[in-house]
């Protein structure tokens, strides 16, 4: 068991496509870490590098203290579960467990015993006699994950790999994995574009965009302290909403102009938020769907006249669907993949399956006076002092 | 509104029957091309083999030609050739795996490389006959590069001699598989899964392991493949290179069934023993095929 730690680690591809941009991550000794992010972020190639199984063009890569840059795959003593398992296809899943071990010249009575050991541990031992083809995804999944334990490695690598499952085998699958990987404690590194992953599994998360790392915390620090838009807008199903509007301060009081609606925001906010002083500088005002509530028409505080352009019923909860009245010029900002994109301004918020609320109504919705974002207008990092 | 049919009579047939014979219909046309071009061939082979047939008229003389043939020592020896020949398959199998694999890891010029090695299946047979004799000549491009590397006293004439004439045969035989055999591979090795390959590297493996534990393996059907398509051209291609390069000679020592088919049916006129021959070399490639296809089968 070890601890693996990036320190300004660069990767450059042919053509001068630069996927992973000097990245610094420590995953401590036993620690689950999640990287997520959207296609093409980096988070996989940052996985392949720390497997071996691609250069590092800068930077240095160490596992339990020792650089291993230059270190071939099969001598990091890691474990990597692909996002397709594969699984050596003419093998058994005993052969396919115990391949590593035959490898390392391990006794055949010692190989069978490790595998039996990890098959008990994964449910696996009315299948070791078959075929990969002769097993659902669910086995195969747990075939690729006793594959890497059944070596006892120094850190399991995984690479989306509930990402070929169904809906409730994945939900099965992650609290599999989350009990294994607490087993046995070691350090892992697990690769996902799915955030509600990230939340359910990792001790912490690092969220990536364009290579470059964006913020590493526990799941409900980044929900909560998001350090810029792109994790606000990235953690969280539906996301954060993020509106664009600009500061209008009153009576000494800060203020915000989204479109003709004029915002208060409660005094806190300026002690503890770096926000623009000045009439008219723009800031991307933050708040989750469920901080939104339906107020009368004269409640204080931070009030949007709205109206309902969408009802979605989930069983549990609804999410509505809501344009902000007298919007103007202010826009949404939302993320496609990792670009931000301007969409005409909408909230969602969460309510109560027995919230009296139809298509067309005009409300009056009030955002939660405590949990409040504000980001600022060009470069999208947090205005909190102190940062995420 | 749906209509309903109440009442309505059921169908004559049912829907399987329906489909049993839809399918009868379809296979019809495929099953008489079969029938026409080699159940009928056959047929008439097996009835020739009991004539005296000169190509124009033929006489019913029974089973003699079968008593009399297998007395031939000529086709014993064409056999034994076949035989021997059959020592070349590893070569035509090997050598074009190993370029397979080195193209595969996509070596600088490995576009080039494959147009090379791929040149000889786009060439006929007839040429490369031609090629092969003048480098295996007295006078030809093997002695001259001997002299070249000092090794002059070597001085070869592999196809003047009956010792050596068959090996010479078989080395242009491997070089015109390697074409096709290495395309086969090649393909082969682009359906690969390139993470099975990077899971055994990290689970340690090293070059010869991969390719012993995971490359060979997915490569197997190929490999079968390629070995049943290699068995029946040197049991059944090989005319033209033998026509050009020796004739069959010297003596019998590069006749192949198959070229004593054609000198016995078109040399000497005996048509009724040449079916035999043709009869004796089917067999002898169907018990390949049907190996073959039974080695397959037990894997599915």
């Amino acid at each position: 068991m070890a601890e693996i730690t990036f320190s300004g680690v660069t990767k450059v591809f042919a053509g001068n496509v630069t996927a992973v941009d000097n990245l610094d991550l420590h995953v401590a000794d036993g620690e689950f870490m999640v990287l997520v992010g959207p296609s093409g972020c980096g988070k996989t190639t940052a996985l392949r590098m720390l497997a071996g199984l691609e250069e590092i063009s800068s930077g240095t890569l160490s596992i339990g203290g020792r650089v291993v840059n230059h270190v071939l795959p099969k001598d990091r003593d890691v474990a990597m579960v692909f996002q397709n398992y594969a699984l050596y296809p003419h093998m058994t899943v005993a052969q396919n467990m115990g391949f590593a071990l035959k490898i390392r010249g391990e006794s055949k009575t010692e190989v069978e015993r490790k595998v039996k050991e990890a098959a008990a541990i994964l449910r696996l031992g009315d299948y070791l006699d078959r075929r990969p083809r002769a097993l659902s995804g669910g086995q195969r999944q747990r075939v690729a994950m006793g594959r890497a334990i059944v070596r006892s490695p120094q850190a399991f690598l995984m690479d989306e790999p509930l990402s070929n499952l169904d809906a409730q085998l994945r939900v099965e699958m992650r609290v599999e994995i989350a009990r294994i990987q607490r087993l046995l404690g070691v350090a892992t590194v697990y690769v996902t574009h799915d955030q509600i992953e990230a939340m359910t599994m990792g001790d912490r998360v690092a969220v990536m965009r364009g290579g470059q790392l964006q913020q590493v915390a526990p799941p409900q620090v980044l929900y909560d302290r998001p350090a810029n838009e792109f994790v606000a807008g990235f953690m969280g199903s539906p996301p954060m909403n993020l509106v664009r509007a600009r500061t209008s301060p009153s009576q000494g009081r800060v203020g915000l102009a989204v479109g003709d609606q004029r915002l208060e925001v409660p005094g806190a906010y300026g002690a503890s938020h770096d926000l623009p002083r000045e009439e008219g500088a723009e800031v991307v005002l933050g708040v989750r769907p469920e901080d939104i509530v339906v107020v009368g028409s004269d409640a204080g505080g931070p009030t949007l006249k709205t109206r309902v352009e969408r009802r979605e019923a989930l069983g549990a909860e609804i999410l509505v669907h809501l344009s902000v009245a007298d919007a103007g010029a202010a826009s949404s900002v939302a993320y496609d993949e990792d670009v931000a994109v301007a969409r005409p301004t909408m909230l969602v918020a969460r309510m109560a399956p027995q919230a009296r609320v139809d298509v067309g109504d005009v409300l009056m919705v009030r955002l939660s006076d405590e949990r409040l974002h504000f980001f600022d207008g060009s470069r999208g990092v947090t205005l909190r002092r102190g940062g995420a | 509104m749906i209509e309903t049919t109440v009442g309505a009579r059921p169908p004559r047939l049912t829907l399987r029957r329906r489909r049993q014979v839809a399918g009868a219909l379809f296979a019809l046309p495929a099953v008489a091309l079969v029938a026409g071009l080699i159940a009928v061939p056959i047929g008439q082979a097996i009835y020739y083999s009991f004539t005296q047939w000169n190509g124009l008229t033929s006489t019913w003389i029974g089973p003699s030609t079968w008593t009399q043939a297998f007395h031939n020592p000529n086709l014993w020896t064409a056999l034994e050739n076949n035989a021997w020949l059959l020592l070349a398959v590893p070569f035509a199998l090997g050598l074009p795996l190993l370029i397979a694999m080195l193209l595969h890891q996509r070596v600088v010029g490995w576009r080039i490389f494959r147009s090379i090695y791929f040149l000889p299946t786009a060439i006929s047979w007839v040429v490369l006959g031609l090629v092969a004799e003048r480098f295996f000549a007295y006078q030809g491009t093997l002695n001259s590069l001997l002299h070249f590397i000092g090794l002059a006293h070597v001085n070869t004439n592999m196809l003047g001699y009956e010792s050596t004439a068959l090996s010479a045969l078989g080395i242009t035989f491997v070089f015109t598989m390697i074409g096709t055999n290495t395309m086969l591979f090649l393909t082969g090795l682009a359906t690969l899964d390139t993470s099975l390959e990077e899971a055994a590297r990290i689970d340690g493996a090293g070059r010869w392991r991969i390719f012993r534990h995971i490359t060979l393996p997915h490569l197997s059907r190929f490999i079968q493949l390629a070995f049943v398509m290699t068995v029946i051209a040197l049991f059944s291609a090989l005319f033209s290179l033998i026509f050009v390069m020796t004739g069959g000679g010297p003596g019998y020592a590069t006749t192949t069934m198959e070229f004593l088919i054609y000198q016995t049916g078109f040399a000497q006129g005996d048509f009724g023993t040449a079916a035999l021959y043709g009869l004796i070399l089917f067999v002898l490639t169907a018990i390949v095929g049907i190996v073959q296809l039974r080695l397959i089968g037990s894997d599915e």
